[in-house]
């Protein structure tokens, strides 16, 4: 884009500036979200003839009112961190993997396997290398989609939601055939699942040290997924690969003139994307159940991309954008037990939250867009009809979005 | 083999392609206007439910009976689908939010109204309704239903939208290339500052065109409920939105080649349902053919065998006209 060329030498001045400034809008936005989906709940807990300021306090209370309450938010967002943070890789790269729901479920079976093939492995070894197992699974299931669009130009918004499909088949014959269990767990042998696995090759309930009950299944890979974070910020701000990514992200074009190989790095992305979401089911299976049932926990990897978009494709910003989704589903207890309002008002609440994420991100970044271009000096050219191609603003999905397509025309000729 | 395997295979291949075929060409309007549409999973899901309280509501609360009852309820479903495809629309069109991240959006949050709808309608059960619901009659195709040798069974007791949907295309492909309206829009999803220097409103056919293709993908959803099921269960979809939009990519976005791709894929839906025992297939683990479609695909838009070109400016924020 031409706009690129004209913000960027005055962009070296005025960095500080506009970068507090995307900070500042950014929370404004998401500030404005969130009051807009409060609003939106309180409407329909009117609707159903209750007080909104005692069910939003009651869902307060029920995730954050006591250590058992954080308990359960911290549990239920740790494979959310997870799964945002996969998302978020590949679209700094300009790159959107909505497979990470495929990629876990491959890495829950390769993750499975290791587990009751290897299970004669000394306790820490065992984990280890089923957590490696489960990276690998998922990097195998997203090296494919990688592969393709480097290779021949396929798009990965197709490949990436044929391979989910094809994952879930996968899963499925997995369940039936080989990891099918060898002997039929007492009480419950109606449910199809994996054999239980070693007791050393589980993940350690942290809950107890914090006052937390054990049915929390507050496990340690909170603590990775935390690391994780971190080790993605330092890699996209510290790392060549980072600055490289974001190059290709914001502008294929120049990024390839300035001698930045594309097509390696955006392989690069979809495998540590792929890496980071074989993380995702481990809480649900080695901290939570200690098998492979049939009716796993579906769609986290989807509600991973809701949770990337929350916290602005930021690590950090992911990290409470997980607990805040952690905290609004813990509510749901509260809504089951005082009161009138379904369970399903959760749902509702975090539906409106991300559509209206979406919406008033895409108009805070306009609005920031034009006035950052102004500064620079274009204004009138543009307006405020600047496209989502300008800087400032979360980047990823919307290049990703805008070529949709287009690679695979380009690779008909 | 017996011939009726075959028979009773193909007659729910004509079930499962009602189904892809009528949300295919949703995403089809919606693609031809310029709107990537991966949102057909979410519409169709929203068709279920409604779908199917349509059916009951309509037919025993309102007692209109048969054949109202079911019909009205199918069209609730479009209804619904259509209302909620309106989400989709005004993110896309009027915010111009990324078509891929608004249609992910609608995925996810198709789900939650599902069972918000669901425990609604159905006495606070959110994730199934009671079975057994109302649905239009059985029909045997003339003729066809009479064929010899077992091949009868293919074409008997259909649901009359099975006739619906196939007949669709006549009315879809000349409304396209016929009508005038067709041509705008399709000239929406290839070049929208050339329409638009003709005069023509973008925003205006892109927001028909994704109202449409929540219409239909409303309309097979609670095809899917209320005929062949009986009633609402969550997952009943069973990700037959995704093999929609497969076989919609595979048919280079026309209503002619869509047909023969969604009965191709329904029948493989159908092949593990009736075929176990055919030589082959039996060697092979049911789960495997239900991976066909998407492999299939992928081979086919990494470029290997033949090509798929989607409409232009597809998937492209529109910057003139409408919009915040």
């Amino acid at each position: 884009m031409a706009t690129e060329g004209l913000a960027a030498p005055v962009a070296v001045a005025k960095q500080r500036s506009s970068w507090a400034e995307t900070l500042v809008g950014q929370l404004l936005a998401l500030l404005a979200s969130l009051g807009i989906a409060l609003l939106a709940g309180s409407v329909l807990i009117v609707a159903y003839g209750e007080s909104p300021a005692t069910v939003y306090s009651s869902i307060l209370d029920a995730s954050m009112g006591s250590a058992d309450g954080i308990g359960y938010v911290l549990a239920i967002a740790t494979p959310l961190i997870f799964s945002a943070l996969a998302v978020a890789v590949c679209f700094k790269g300009g790159l959107f993997n909505i497979g990470v729901e495929g990629q876990y479920l491959v890495a829950m079976v390769t993750a499975a396997w290791a587990e009751i093939e290897l299970g004669f492995l000394p306790g820490p070894i065992l984990v280890v290398v089923v957590l490696l197992a489960a990276m690998l699974g998922g990097m195998i299931w997203a090296a494919v989609p990688g592969i393709l669009k480097v290779k021949t130009g396929a798009h990965e918004v197709v490949t990436t939601i044929m391979m989910n499909q094809i994952a879930i088949s996968l899963v499925a014959w997995a369940l039936n055939f080989p990891l099918k269990f060898s002997n039929a767990p007492p009480g419950q042998n109606v449910d199809l699942r994996t054999d239980q696995f070693p007791e050393g090759g589980l993940v350690g309930d942290i809950g107890q040290y914090f006052g937390v009950t054990p049915g929390a299944h507050l496990s340690w890979l909170l603590f990775l997924a935390i690391a994780a974070a971190v080790i993605v910020w330092f890699m996209m701000r510290r790392t060549r690969l980072g600055y490289e990514s974001r190059a290709v992200g914001s502008s294929p074009g120049s990024a390839k003139a300035g001698g930045v190989a594309i097509g390696s790095t955006q392989l690069r992305l979809f495998l540590i994307s792929g890496a980071l979401a074989g993380l995702v089911g481990m809480q649900q299976i080695l901290a939570d159940r200690g098998y492979l049932p049939q009716n796993y926990v579906v769609f986290l990897g989807f509600t991973g991309i809701a949770v990337a978009f929350l916290g602005q494709n930021n690590p950090i910003g992911i990290i409470f954008a997980a607990i805040l989704w952690g905290v609004l589903s813990r509510g749901e207890v509260a809504l089951q037990i005082e009161s009138e309002v379904p369970r399903e008002f959760i749902i509702i609440l975090q539906g409106i939250l991300i559509l209206s994420v979406v919406i008033t991100y895409q108009i805070a970044k306009r609005r920031l867009a034009a006035r950052q271009l102004q500064r620079a000096g274009a204004a009138g050219e543009l307006d405020d009809s600047a496209g989502p191609d300008e800087s400032g603003g979360p980047r990823g999905p919307e290049i990703g979005g805008r070529e949709a397509f287009e690679a695979v025309e380009g690779s008909g000729t | 083999m017996p011939f009726t395997d075959i028979a009773v295979a193909l007659q729910i291949s004509f079930t499962y392609f009602t189904i892809i075929y009528l949300t295919g060409l949703g995403g089809l309007f919606s693609e031809r206007s310029g709107i990537v549409n991966i949102g057909l999973e979410g519409l169709m899901i929203i068709g279920t439910v409604t779908g199917a309280f349509g059916a009951r509501f309509f037919t025993d609360t309102l007692e209109l009976g048969l054949p109202w009852g079911p019909i009205l309820g199918l069209l609730f479903g479009a209804l619904c689908g259509a209302i909620f495809a309106g989400v989709h629309a005004v993110a896309t069109i009027s915010f111009r939010v990324d078509h891929i991240v608004s249609g992910v959006v609608i995925n996810l949050v198709a789900i939650g109204l599902a069972r918000f709808l669901s425990s609604a309608f159905f006495n606070g059960q959110s994730t199934q309704s009671d079975p057994g619901g109302p649905h239009l009659a059985r029909l045997d195709i003339p003729l066809l239903s009479s064929l010899p040798g077992g091949l009868d069974r293919a074409f008997q007791s259909l649901s009359p939208m099975v006739l619906v949907a196939a007949f669709m295309v006549v009315p879809v492909w000349y409304a396209l290339n016929r009508l005038r309206w067709g041509l705008r829009l399709r000239s929406c999803g290839e070049n929208p500052e050339a329409t638009r220097s003709l005069g023509v409103s973008v925003p205006l056919y892109r927001y028909q065109g994704v109202l449409l293709s929540g219409a239909f993908a409303g309309l097979s959803g609670a095809f899917l409920a209320s005929e062949v099921i009986g009633n609402w269960r969550e997952g009943q979809t069973l990700g037959l939105g995704f093999i929609a939009l497969a076989a919609l990519i595979l048919s280079n976005w026309n209503p002619i080649r869509l047909m023969f791709f969604a009965w191709l894929f329904g029948f493989a839906t159908a092949i593990p349902l009736r075929l176990n025992d055919a030589p082959v297939i039996s060697a092979l683990p049911p789960q495997f053919i239900r991976m066909i479609p998407y492999i299939v695909t992928i081979v086919a838009i990494a470029g290997f065998v033949g090509r798929v070109r989607p409409p232009a400016a597809a998937g492209k924020a529109y910057e003139g006209g409408g919009g915040t």
